[in-house]
């Protein structure tokens, strides 16, 4: 009795002993995390043996591409370990804070430049403009496009993973059941209006179609109507991320064509999420859908008939999304995990890596001087075909307000549009003030 | 004798010394075994309220370290049209919610209080969702709602209802799809609460009722329903505390969509948090939160306490 009250007595301190000590470590956390300086002052180890946790969203058949070279990256040497947490992209955006935060968190953080600004901005990575000085990593070699996006301040935050373009799929065999040519999908915004009454079929007439022209997700998707203002020559943002765009007459021409669209003519259903698009164009409820290379795996496999196009331009630009998603480094990560993960940035973007990456992926090479070695894959070629890049776009990079004012602003007028409550014209003059008062915090 | 009564004396003196040690002994013993709940409720609750209370009274975002800005949060927060937005989704679920699972659980309860075939069966149906996560329960509904491969969907449309949107996505059913799983989670729990309650009301009482003339309405009226305040008070505490802090399906099912037209307030406070890497001023709304929830449950109390009845 004696003997088990004391050993209470002492498990009970010990519990005690528990708090001080957590916060003992987030004091720690937080002293690591102000001092950014820090790092620099000390010098890397450069014959440490270094293991890499490296967090992404590669959930999908893209996943065993990346595992692949991070493979190849631990069998090329043996001081670095890259080891791969896979995990949805939105687990990842809500997990990185309180993992960096709590020192348990990763080494290497994969983010797409859209969302990364903001979290630049709060302090959680820091820079790696000494990677791109470094003429042993080839940088020079990278299409220009992907190095900029993950650009924040002045700084660069990031080292691209890749860039992904949209193309516009569409279902041949659809195509073809309307009695439109399955070859020559739609050019322009007129074109594609003008099928939209043979694509969208609603045989039984109950109200609701069987099949739809588009799948147009609006929200928890890759971005798809942002893409659209880009071609009357609007936006959500100016091009220094300053001024908000959304009240201008050349995207509100864009929205109100493409909410008339989907209401009056039913070219979408309303309330999509992106992975629901997807699964309306895999199953062939949907003739056409834009978006990435990653969906290209999934379609094959779904036996699907279908062709690759550049989207359909608006009236006075055919600007497609590109979609970059950099890797980056944590603030409080020390010198010799920095130069250790810069190893492996530039083993990704090498050629070896990328021709890897590219022919298992489908993703075009981060770098354009190994187009001719992918050969496993038709895609990378497809989507890195230069009249594709040259004309595509990342959304609001740079902008540490970007996340913000696509999630809490864009997105809820859209759908207020889309539902019918309100006009857009009212809805997003209205969500023009908002989205300049995030841009002025 | 001398010696004989000084002995009895020092005996005393012992004793009352050995009940004394006795005493203390027991009340260390008291403590030792409130320690780890102590211990567990100061580092896992007391501590965590504290410290968002002055978390709230700065802008930490988790990375930086946290400056102190006053009240400046709740000012903001009380002209913050997201948070009146939150706030008024929040009271609108709480009062559909509340008194539509205490209501169902006890009209449950009655039917399941009485003999049939297959009752164990029903009883463990109703109560099975409670023990299934609902995270979990959320993901099942939101595929039996989904528009285009739901099964939900599926029977409706075979009924002449069409969706053409999915009931998660359209903003007028939203909001009840989401109530409709969190009473469906929940009622069973307090079922079970009000089948015990109704197990130990004394036969005696209904058969004294009985030769008083009272109908199956009077005695339910003037039987049943006063000997299950104790219940009633317990189970609609409860609810309303859950339903203020409804997050769960609501996350998985719809994000707080579509356009924030379900977001709740603990919702909002994970949005401005995770989100928006504001924890100061998520903080600041979950201690608003905290102090609303604190008062009704305070006033709740209170009534029921009034109306309760002994026999």
């Amino acid at each position: 009795m004696q003997q088990h009250r004391s050993s209470t007595r002492r498990r009970a301190r010990r519990r005690l002993a528990v708090v001080p000590a957590a916060l003992a470590v987030a004091a720690l956390a937080l002293a690591g995390c102000a001092g950014q300086g820090k790092s620099s002052a000390e010098e890397a180890d450069p014959n440490a043996k270094v293991t890499l946790d490296f967090w992404n969203g590669f959930t999908g058949p893209d996943g065993p591409a990346l595992e692949q070279v991070v493979s190849d990256f631990n069998a090329s040497q043996d001081r670095i370990t890259v080891k791969t947490n896979i995990m949805p992209w939105d687990t990842l955006y809500q997990k990185v804070l309180t993992a960096v935060a709590g020192k348990n968190g990763p080494d290497i953080v994969a983010m797409s430049a859209s969302r990364l600004p903001q979290y630049a901005s709060e302090g959680l990575f820091q820079p790696v403009d000494d990677y791109y000085e470094n003429a042993d990593y080839e940088s020079d070699a990278l299409t220009p496009a992907a190095a900029e996006a993950s650009v924040f301040d002045g700084k660069n935050y990031g080292v691209p993973v890749n860039l992904a373009t949209m193309l516009m799929y569409y279902n041949k065999d659809l195509f073809t059941a309307a009695g439109l040519d399955p070859e020559a999908p739609p050019k322009t915004w007129d074109e594609f209006a003008a099928m939209v009454p043979k694509l969208t079929v609603d045989e039984d007439g109950d109200g609701k179609p069987e099949q739809y022209a588009i799948a147009l997700a609006d929200h928890e998707t890759v971005p798809m109507y942002p893409t659209f203002l880009w071609n009357t020559g609007g936006g959500i943002v100016d091009e220094d991320g300053e001024k908000s765009l959304l009240d201008t007459p050349e995207t509100l021409e864009a929205l109100n064509f493409w909410v008339d669209l989907v209401r009056e003519k039913n070219a979408s259903p309303v309330g999509l999420a992106g992975a629901d698009a997807d699964k309306l164009f895999q199953t062939g409820k949907a003739a056409i859908e834009i978006v990435g290379p990653w969906m290209t795996t999934g379609f094959d496999e779904a036996g699907l008939n279908y062709g690759l196009a550049p989207a359909f331009a608006g009236p006075t630009d055919s600007v497609t999304l590109a979609d970059v998603v950099s890797m980056s480094v944590p603030a409080n990560a020390d010198a010799t995990t920095k130069e250790a993960a810069y190893e492996f940035f530039a083993y990704w973007n090498s050629k070896e890596g990328q021709i890897t990456w590219a022919n298992g992926s489908g993703f075009p090479p981060t770098r354009s001087d190994v187009a001719a070695d992918i050969t496993e894959s038709p895609y990378p070629a497809i989507f890195g075909a230069s009249d594709v890049t040259s004309n595509a776009r990342v959304l609001m990079p740079g902008v540490a307000a970007g996340g913000t004012i696509m999630e809490n602003v864009f997105t809820p007028a859209l759908q207020k549009a889309l539902n019918g409550e309100g006009s857009v014209d009212d809805l997003f003059t209205e969500a023009s003030k908002q989205a300049q008062a995030e841009l002025d915090k | 004798m001398t010696t004989l009564e000084s002995t009895r004396l020092s005996e005393t003196v012992r004793a009352s010394r050995r009940r004394g040690r006795f005493a203390r002994k027991q009340e260390l013993t008291a403590w030792l075994f409130l320690a780890p709940a102590i211990v567990i409720l100061t580092a896992f609750m007391l501590y965590p309220m504290v410290q968002a209370a002055y978390l709230s009274l700065t802008d930490y975002n988790l990375i930086r370290a946290a400056e102190w800005v006053g009240f400046d949060n709740y000012i903001e927060l009380l002209q913050d049209p997201a948070f009146w937005n939150a706030f008024w989704n929040t009271v609108l679920y709480a009062v559909v919610v509340t008194p539509i699972t205490v209501g169902l659980s006890l009209a449950l309860a009655l039917f399941l209080n009485r003999q049939f075939v297959g009752r164990a069966f029903v009883r463990t149906a109703i109560f099975l969702p409670f023990i299934v996560s609902l995270g979990i329960i959320a993901i099942a509904w939101t595929f039996l709602l989904d528009p285009n491969i739901g099964l939900l969907s599926y029977w409706l449309a075979q009924i002449g209802v069409v969706t053409e949107q999915g009931l998660l996505s359209d903003p007028n059913t939203a909001m009840g799809a989401v109530m409709f799983v969190g009473v469906w989670k929940f009622v069973g729990f307090y079922m079970v609460m009000y089948l015990a309650g109704l197990q130990s009301i004394p036969e005696e009482l209904y058969e004294a009722a009985r030769l008083d003339g009272a109908g199956a309405w009077q005695r339910f009226r003037n039987v049943t329903l006063p000997l299950l305040s104790n219940q009633t008070l317990l189970v609609s505490v409860l609810a309303l505390i859950a339903t203020l802090q409804a997050f769960d399906q609501i996350y998985v099912m719809t994000r707080g969509g579509p356009f924030f037209k379900t977001e709740t307030i603990v919702m909002l406070i994970y949005r401005e948090g995770f989100q928006e890497l504001r924890f100061g001023y998520g903080a600041a709304i979950s201690i608003v939160l905290l102090i609303f929830v604190f008062l009704l449950s305070m006033i709740q109390y209170g009534y029921f306490r009034r109306k309760q009845v002994r026999y």
